[in-house]
């Protein structure tokens, strides 16, 4: 693999952001429409206490992936009612075309007290080309379970072999790797397979092996196929001390398969590192693969977790 | 109608002085029957930290067979402990269910966790015990049953029941939180899913019993028994408002399924109501009915939803369940 950096496309605080935003433009996501390409990305408020609400928001691409022809002006999906799992925040939206309609899986935050947040996954459905979306219930279609007992979002889902695969992560363990810091978590990525998208059958175990540690955390898979193999990019870091040091932070990690169920992870074959310099040089993370015309373009955040906006990349032939 | 004659209380937690873990409360009596005593597994509680936070801890005591009012034992610690940083049963074990299968015992349990906009959550965990019911070891650090697209938050009150070879949970699924002049307070309906094993579930996903109270009403600890063909449920139900009090505080309904999943409710034959005082004279809830040598008795909460004790009941006519 081997791919040509195409530079930052969407800087956040150039644009009028729907619902209070003002900055982030995290984990972006391709929806390819007849004239265009939705991405979507989450951004963030401030609310009334001070803490971030991540929201949902798009800008248009022309094919071409370097004009902006539209940027959403209104709420594209509703953060949850009191108490419910996307209270304060939907980070990110995964969005699959399936016939007529357009499926997005959210990860829902909900904040707590001993540790600062949990997350499961819901779903929403667009009947209007990914405009707007009307959530499937309150609840999640997936949350903490016997062997995943919190922290389920990332999901990624795709359709092979007339089977529905979600890619997601789960959580294993909130650490207190500093007495004067709070708990940090660790997570992993797993497998889930559905015949309608809604009710998953999940393996039950982590897939990609990992690399630097066993606290590693391992973040937004993103999968494609191309020359008779699966891909897969990820992000992946430390558990701690990760905002700040360079080396603790996100890099994109790379694995690949024959039969979706065993990996192989060889992150040197990514083709794609941080930068010398500027806004990708620090860290890179939340990846998303997508197809448009006959190219595989690759859509990231860099420093800062997305503050000030993604990039793109597009994979040589 | 169901006819109970109260037998007064059987235990009081706050007669035990050295047990840090169990100054107060004795909730969500469940009952495991051995050849010459009773257990009684329910939920207690250390005092509140300074910031009113209550933690709960499952707990038993062991009553004579031949006298159900004479405590033979009270156990000494904690016989589940609390769920890892972060998890869904950080905070508490309770209610609780208690099952027996061959040689193992299970107890389902709520969960509790706590949040920032609303104050807790719960999920339904599972624990066993290998020692026929001094301890238990949860399955896994999540849980067994917990949050759907119609079942958005607060899975809880569990009743775990084998029948015709499969199993069977009632418990009750969270509906809404509302806010009010101070915290916000959540309504929740009875609900059941069933497994093969126990541990995967498959939801029903509609409400069991018609409410009372309004849309709003509160409904808990759904205990199903069978008999003579019918599913009886006893069940506590309670306003969603003002609750804390004799007014808007719990009472025990009643209902019966010959199928288990439609389910006429007629609390007017549950038969057990307030006293005129004392201990039960404000509330009664979370009713456990169980046979014993030809008996049917009742272990119930009473006023402060439980704060106080456990109390019993026994069943003196008639002994018709088809009426």
């Amino acid at each position: 693999m081997k791919w040509t950096k195409l530079g930052k496309i969407f800087d956040p605080t150039e644009h009028s952001l729907s619902n209070n935003c003002v900055e982030f433009a995290q984990s972006p996501h391709a929806l390819v429409l007849r004239d265009r390409v939705r991405v979507y990305f989450s951004t963030r408020e401030r609310d009334k206490i001070g803490k971030y609400l991540s929201h949902v928001a798009f800008v248009d691409f022309a094919k071409n992936m370097q004009n902006i022809i539209d940027i959403s002006k209104h709420t594209i999906i509703e953060l949850g009612k009191l108490g419910c799992f996307d209270e304060h925040g939907i980070f990110p939206i995964h969005v699959a075309r399936d016939g007529d309609r357009v499926l997005a899986y959210t990860a829902g935050w909900n904040r707590k007290i001993s540790v600062s947040v949990d997350a499961s996954i819901g779903l929403a459905i667009s009947h209007d080309d990914g405009r707007t979306f009307q959530k499937y219930g309150n609840g999640p279609i997936m949350t903490a379970s016997l062997n995943e007992p919190f922290l389920i979002g990332d999901a990624f889902v795709a359709l092979f072999g007339g089977s529905y695969h979600m890619w997601y992560i789960y959580g294993t363990k909130w650490k207190k790797f500093k007495e004067s810091d709070p708990p940090d978590r660790v997570y992993k990525i797993a497998h889930a397979i559905s015949e309608d998208g809604i009710n998953w059958h999940r393996d039950g175990r982590q897939i990609i092996a990992d690399r630097l540690n066993i606290d590693e955390c391992q973040a937004l898979p993103t999968v494609f196929h191309r020359d008779e193999t699966y891909h897969m990019y990820f992000c992946y870091r430390q558990a701690h001390g990760f905002r700040k040091k360079r080396n603790n932070a996100y890099r994109l990690g790379y694995a690949y398969s024959n039969d979706l169920i065993n990996w192989e992870r060889n992150d040197n074959k990514a083709g794609i590192d941080v930068s010398e310099e500027g806004w990708d040089s620090q860290m890179q993370c939340y990846p998303h693969v997508f197809k448009s015309g006959e190219n595989f373009y690759l859509l990231y955040n860099g420093n800062e977790f997305g503050r000030f906006g993604f990039g793109l990349a597009v994979l040589e032939k | 109608m169901f006819k109970w004659k109260k037998l007064g209380k059987v235990f009081d937690p706050r007669d035990y002085k050295n047990k840090s873990w169990m100054q107060e409360f004795a909730q969500s009596p469940s009952v495991l029957i051995f050849e010459k005593h009773v257990r009684v597994y329910f939920c207690s509680r250390p005092s509140p930290t300074p910031d009113d936070q209550y933690l709960s801890f499952l707990s038993y005591i062991d009553l004579d067979r031949q006298n159900l009012l004479r405590i033979l034992n009270v156990c000494g610690i904690p016989i589940l402990s609390l769920g890892a940083l972060g998890t869904f049963d950080e905070f508490g074990t309770n209610p609780i269910s208690v099952i027996r299968v061959q040689d193992e015992v299970r107890v389902y349990y709520t969960g509790w966790t706590r949040c920032e906009s609303v104050p807790f959550n719960g999920a339904i965990g599972l624990a066993i015990s290998h020692d026929n019911g001094d301890s238990f070891t949860r399955l896994g650090e999540g849980p067994v049953l917990s949050y759907s697209p119609d079942e958005p938050f607060l899975l809880g009150s569990p009743r775990i029941r084998k029948y015709l070879g499969k199993w069977h949970l009632w418990y009750i699924a969270g509906k809404e939180w509302l806010q009010t002049d101070t915290k916000p307070e959540p309504v929740y309906k009875i609900r059941m899913a069933s497994s093969e094993d126990g541990i995967n579930w498959i939801k029903l996903g509609k409400d069991l019993i018609q409410s009372k109270l309004g849309e709003h009403e509160c409904q808990a600890c759904p205990d199903v028994t069978f008999r003579e063909g019918k599913y009886h449920m006893f069940f506590s139900y309670r306003h969603s408002h003002n609750y804390k009090g004799k007014e808007g505080g719990y009472r025990i309904g009643y209902a019966s399924s010959v199928d288990m999943i439609n389910w006429n409710r007629c609390d007017e034959i549950a038969g057990m109501n307030v006293s005129e005082n004392g201990w039960d004279s404000e509330m009664v809830s979370y009713p456990h009915v169980f046979l014993l040598d030809g008996e049917t008795y009742m272990l119930y909460q009473g006023n402060e939803m439980g704060r106080t004790g456990i109390g019993l009941a026994k069943l003196t006519s008639p002994q018709n369940w088809c009426s």
